[in-house]
């Protein structure tokens, strides 16, 4: 199923139907705000981040402040230990840069987090999780009609190691710009959405696959090709440990809202778990901790000889 | 009643003159002595009296009354018909009659609408709707607008049992929730329990809705139909079988696809966007004693996008029913019925690639009843009930790449068993007493595996520590309830009286849902090893009077009290849908709900109609939600007024009009956001749920209707009548809200730049929404 079916669908759904949506401005209750610990680390060849930050009132549409002076460390289940370091032009921010020809973390292995920040500590542990190789990327054209436009899709083929149990996160880069709306978070259990399917060992399923594709509308409201002849796109997929996967699918449900009739069918807003344990009586934190491997393949839509024939 | 004296019984049946069609609920008075009894949901009557003679009243709301003079020395049976009575003044009258008998019933927490009625409720794009007509009434509410179902007095959508001619009707709505299953021109009688519910009836805690076919006019051939915004109706109904038998065959579809199709490439491709249902139902005399009824439905809403995918579900529901006067005081009905609700999902378009999944939930019944009229002064009932049931969760296979796997879950058999007796008494001059009890027994059977699961938090997500394999007929779990009943009436004076009531309720099927409307891939789960029967109590007392000046008002004030416990909840993220492992995503707790329900009613002259107020609160308590604290439910509403009225205008022209006036319903607001990768999440610090109310809801709706001519234009009178009806839904426009929801803005928002957030206001209708429909008879 792809968006610009469902797009008909609802076309069709709405005839007669006129839902409205008018910004509001709610007085909310005040609460006094709390350590965030965002740490997600992954095996790329490259800076490592682990961000501190603390929670901002909801409707406060700045950058949050980020926590300084506190020491982050990674002891893996061997003893290794990584120390994350304090950025001095971006607060808030402490970064492991792994040497050359070093990365961090291996499959399969447990990674403790500790922080120390004022008179607190926090704890959070996870298991890097193990990610397949994605071995091509393909487009395909699905032909327009009088509502939509021809469409060039891309998808992305992988196969999910056998045994069940694997979790990933797929991100998408479009020319170099990730794919970073809410509606765009890519979640798998094994080779589909969720653990209850038992579906491994096989590509990813169909909509999985497909979900790299952005769906943007131009001025006019019009639906666009996700993409044209020209454009590049960069597919990552990252394992997740299952907390963080669990972790993930409600961050998915909680902040992906596309609003009009899907908020009848919307579950209650609730606070999304966290692995981070504070060690501190009286002290809080929400956040996650999570280390990934990660596998990667770009490509380029170089002509429309790239389109698979059907 | 004087001992030693001989005693005759009087019985029948009481009928509607024009079409033959039993009256329930038909008064049957002895003028002399004021002794009285009601006709049962067949319109069977019993009543037994020292022999002598006696002048004998029956009455029905709308028809005229008809006295007859009955010499008692030995069993009489008297069939009766009433006719139609269309002059107001007497009208007057026969409502009065049944007045008292509201007033003198045991009855209570009970709501009548005829479906004259309800068509003539202004309704929501002119499609006449049973359920939503039920919104009119004290203690009933709904989360929102277009949200399916109703809640009573502080019950789910899922725990009221919705019975078409007797049978379970899973899921009452089509198209999401917008309108009900339920062919207006099929239904003779819809009545409303929120409480109260008499021994015979079972299974869920919060109300029950029974709705009663028409069994097609028995003297003349019928055809009503009609045109609306969203529906084309026709119904024909007549005699069979010489006479000694009636149908009624009703169908409605949705013809939107088909007005658009010209239009539409997708629809001629092989895409549907339809919903229709068919509704039928036969009866014959096999004697004086005996009549069997048959009657079913089958309605289907079908979206599919393309020939390959989409989705659709439907109910499909039977009943075989025979009557038997096995003698003059007993009255026997057997009833077998099937039901059965299920949906299908499809995605993908070829066979490398796709997502098939069916779930259904299948019962069969047998339900055998009794009425046994002992005296004037006792009618004991008794009964049982067997329904078998299957649930298939899931039967499911997807493709990827080719390759095909089966991800379905094993299906779910359980039987529910219950027997009741109960009596109706009238202890003295004014007191009544209806008395009963119900056991009900729920077994879940192999083969299956069940499941039991650690300890944790409440509120994170259990996991299977071990699981035992049933064979075939192998008793996996089961649950026993006593469910005792009890109401009585004190008539203060023939004008008023005081009533009270206490039940006890078990439910063994749960509506597995999260969201805030249900929707139509919601699953019923079964009661087993981990998931315990929800039971409730609920304790009421009434006043009731009415008041006969000029013209004759109905008032009645309520209050009640609900307990309920292992209420189901969720924990965050909970998995519902094809989930092996779904009992460790549930989470059990209890709920309250109280309130106060006032209702006024005027029932003739030309401006007619009613009031209804309810002050309610509903809470529910669960581990591992609002820190364990007890919470208002989504649905709860302080204040819910609704106005209904009706105005004759002339002889072809009347007007309705509805005003509705809602508490805020409740919603959870965060306290806070942050971010984690990117994504903007928002934070509730006091872990509350439901700490904030959402805008008051109010809507006006008004409709005019325009009899056709009666007369044709060279002054013969005609014999089909026709009328239309126009209306406007939520006249001034207002944008009532759903929900409030909280989101990051839409555009993709670079790495280090402040993302920003917002509360968004939505409104299912924000608008003013004409309709028209017309409506013919012959």
């Amino acid at each position: 199923m792809t968006l610009n079916t469902i797009q008909i669908i609802l076309g069709l759904i709405s005839f007669g139907f006129v839902a409205c949506e008018t910004v509001v401005d709610p007085r909310l209750e005040v609460a006094e705000p709390i350590m965030v610990v965002d740490a997600w680390v992954n095996n790329l060849p490259q800076p490592q981040v682990v961000r501190l930050t603390m929670t901002q009132p909801y409707f406060e549409n700045s950058l949050p402040p980020g926590v300084t002076g506190a020491t982050v460390t990674v002891v893996d289940s061997n003893g290794k230990e990584y120390f994350f370091e304090e950025s001095v032009s971006d607060p808030g921010a402490y970064v492991w840069t792994p040497p050359t020809g070093e990365v961090f973390g291996e499959t399969g292995l447990r990674y403790t987090l500790t922080i120390l920040a004022g008179s607190a500590s926090y704890q959070s542990s996870t298991v890097m999780g193990r990610v397949p190789p994605i071995d091509s990327i393909t487009f395909r054209k699905e032909d327009g009609n009088q509502f939509v436009p021809d469409l060039y899709l891309a998808e992305f083929w992988a196969v999910d190691p056998v045994e069940p149990g694997d979790t990933y996160w797929i991100k998408t880069w479009k020319n170099g710009r990730l794919l970073s709306k809410p509606a765009e978070l890519n979640l798998a259990y094994d080779a589909a959405f969720s653990r209850g399917g038992n579906f491994s060992g096989v590509n990813f399923i169909a909509p999985i696959r497909t979900a790299i594709n952005p769906f943007d509308q131009d001025k006019n409201g019009n639906l666009l090709s996700p993409y044209v002849v020209g454009d590049s796109l960069y597919v990552e997929i990252h394992s997740l440990s299952e907390a963080a996967f669990d972790f993930m699918v409600q961050v998915q449900i909680q902040t992906d809202r596309p609003g009009g009739f899907a908020e009848l069918f919307s579950t209650p807003l609730a606070n999304v778990s966290s692995n981070i344990e504070s060690l501190t009586p009286g002290k809080k934190a929400v956040g996650f901790f999570n280390v990934a491997a990660v596998s990667g393949l770009g490509r380029k839509f170089s002509s429309l000889d790239d389109v698979t024939k059907k | 009643m004087v001992f030693g004296q001989e005693r005759a019984t009087l019985s029948g049946y009481v009928r509607d003159a024009s079409n033959g069609e039993a009256l329930i609920g038909a008064t049957v008075l002895v003028k002399a002595g004021g002794n009285g009894t009601t006709t049962n949901v067949y319109g069977f009557y019993s009543i037994t009296l020292a022999k002598g003679t006696y002048e004998i009243d029956f009455s029905f709301v709308g028809f005229a009354r008809q006295l007859r003079t009955v010499n008692l020395q030995e069993n009489v049976r008297l069939d009766v018909e009433l006719t139609t009575q269309s002059n107001e003044l007497q009208e007057v009258v026969v409502v009065g009659t049944a007045e008292r008998s509201m007033v003198e019933s045991v009855e209570m927490s009970v709501n009548k609408i005829d479906i004259k009625t309800i068509s003539r409720i202004p309704a929501f794009l002119g499609e006449v709707d049973v359920i939503r007509s039920l919104q009119q009434l004290p203690g009933i509410a709904t989360v929102g607008e277009g949200a399916s179902g109703y809640n009573a007095r502080g019950g789910n959508v899922g725990q009221n049992l919705i019975l078409l001619d007797e049978a379970t009707v899973y899921n009452s709505s089509h198209m999401l929730g917008f309108f009900s299953v339920f062919n207006p021109d099929a239904v003779k009688d819809v009545k409303l329990y929120k409480g109260a519910v008499p021994a015979p009836f079972g299974g869920r805690l919060a109300s029950l809705l029974d709705v009663r076919m028409k069994e097609g006019n028995a003297k003349d051939h019928e055809i009503t139909g009609g045109i609306g915004t969203i529906f084309s109706r026709l119904a024909v109904e007549g005699p069979m079988l010489n006479n000694n038998g009636s149908f009624i065959a009703a169908a409605r579809r949705s013809y939107i696809d088909v007005l658009a199709r010209p239009f539409v490439d997708v629809l001629q491709d092989g895409a549907r966007l339809n919903f229709y249902d068919l509704t039928g139902k036969v009866n014959y005399h096999i004697n004086n004693r005996n009549r069997i009824y048959l009657s079913g439905y089958t309605g289907r809403d079908i979206f599919f996008f393309d020939k390959q995918q989409g989705f659709s579900w439907g109910n499909n529901t039977a009943t075989l029913r025979w009557n038997s006067i096995i003698n003059d005081r007993l009255f026997a009905n057997f009833s077998g019925i099937y039901s059965n609700y299920d949906y299908l999902l499809r995605f993908g378009e070829d066979d490398r690639d796709y997502f098939k999944w069916n779930s259904s939930i299948a019962n069969y019944t047998f339900k055998p009843q009794f009425n046994y009229f002992i005296s004037s002064n006792n009618e004991l009932s008794f009964g049982g009930e067997g329904i078998y049931y299957t649930f298939e969760p899931a039967r499911a296979t997807g493709a990827s790449n080719g390759e095909t796997i089966d991800i379905s879950l094993a299906k779910k058999y359980n039987l529910e068993a219950a027997v009741y007796a109960s009596n109706n008494q009238r202890v003295g001059e004014n007191l009544s007493v209806e008395y009963g009890l119900r056991y009900s027994h729920f077994w879940s059977f192999g083969p299956g595996v069940q499941y039991s699961y650690n300890d944790t938090t409440p509120g994170v997500r259990r996991l299977p520590v071990a699981s035992t394999r049933y064979n075939r007929g192998e008793v996996m779990s089961d649950y026993g309830t006593w469910e005792p009943r009890l109401a009585v009436v004190y008539q203060v004076n023939p004008v008023s009286s005081l009533k009270a009531s206490y039940i006890r309720m078990a439910q063994y099927l749960h509506l597995i849902s999260n969201t805030t409307a249900s929707n139509p891939l919601d699953v019923w789960t079964p009661t087993s090893n981990n998931i315990k029967p929800e039971r409730g109590d609920q304790f009421t007392l009434g006043y009731f009077r009415t008041i006969r000046a000029q013209n004759a008002y109905e008032l009645s004030v309520e209050a009640y009290y609900r307990t309920a416990s292992n209420q189901i909840d969720y924990i965050d993220g909970a998995d519902l849908l094809i989930n092996e492992y779904l009992e460790g995503d549930l989470l059990s707790g209890r709920g309250r709900a109280y309130g106060l329900e006032f209702y006024v009613q005027k029932k003739t002259g030309r401006i007619n109609g009613w009031i209804a107020y309810t002050l309610a609160r509903t809470e529910l308590q669960v581990e591992g939600i609002n820190r364990g604290n007890w919470y208002p439910a989504r649905y709860d509403q302080l204040h819910n007024l609704k106005l209904t009225g009706f105005y004759e205008l002339s002889k072809r022209w009347s007007l309705s009009a509805n005003f509705t006036l809602l508490s805020g319903t409740p919603a959870t607001f965060p306290t806070s956001r942050y971010v984690i990768q990117g994504i903007l999440i928002p934070h509730n610090a006091n872990e509350t749920r439901n700490n904030f109310r959402i805008p008051a809801f109010h809507r006006l709706d008004i409709s005019a209707r325009l009899e056709g001519n009666p007369v044709k234009r060279k002054g013969k009178v005609r014999k089909n009548t026709d009328y239309w009806v126009f209306g406007l839904y939520n006249v001034y426009a207002r944008k009532n809200p759903f929900s409030i929801y909280f989101s990051q803005a839409d555009e993709r928002v670079p790495a280090g730049q402040p993302i920003e957030s917002r509360a968004t206001q939505l409104s299912v209708i924000g608008t003013v929404i004409p309709a028209i429909s017309y409506n013919f008879h012959f």
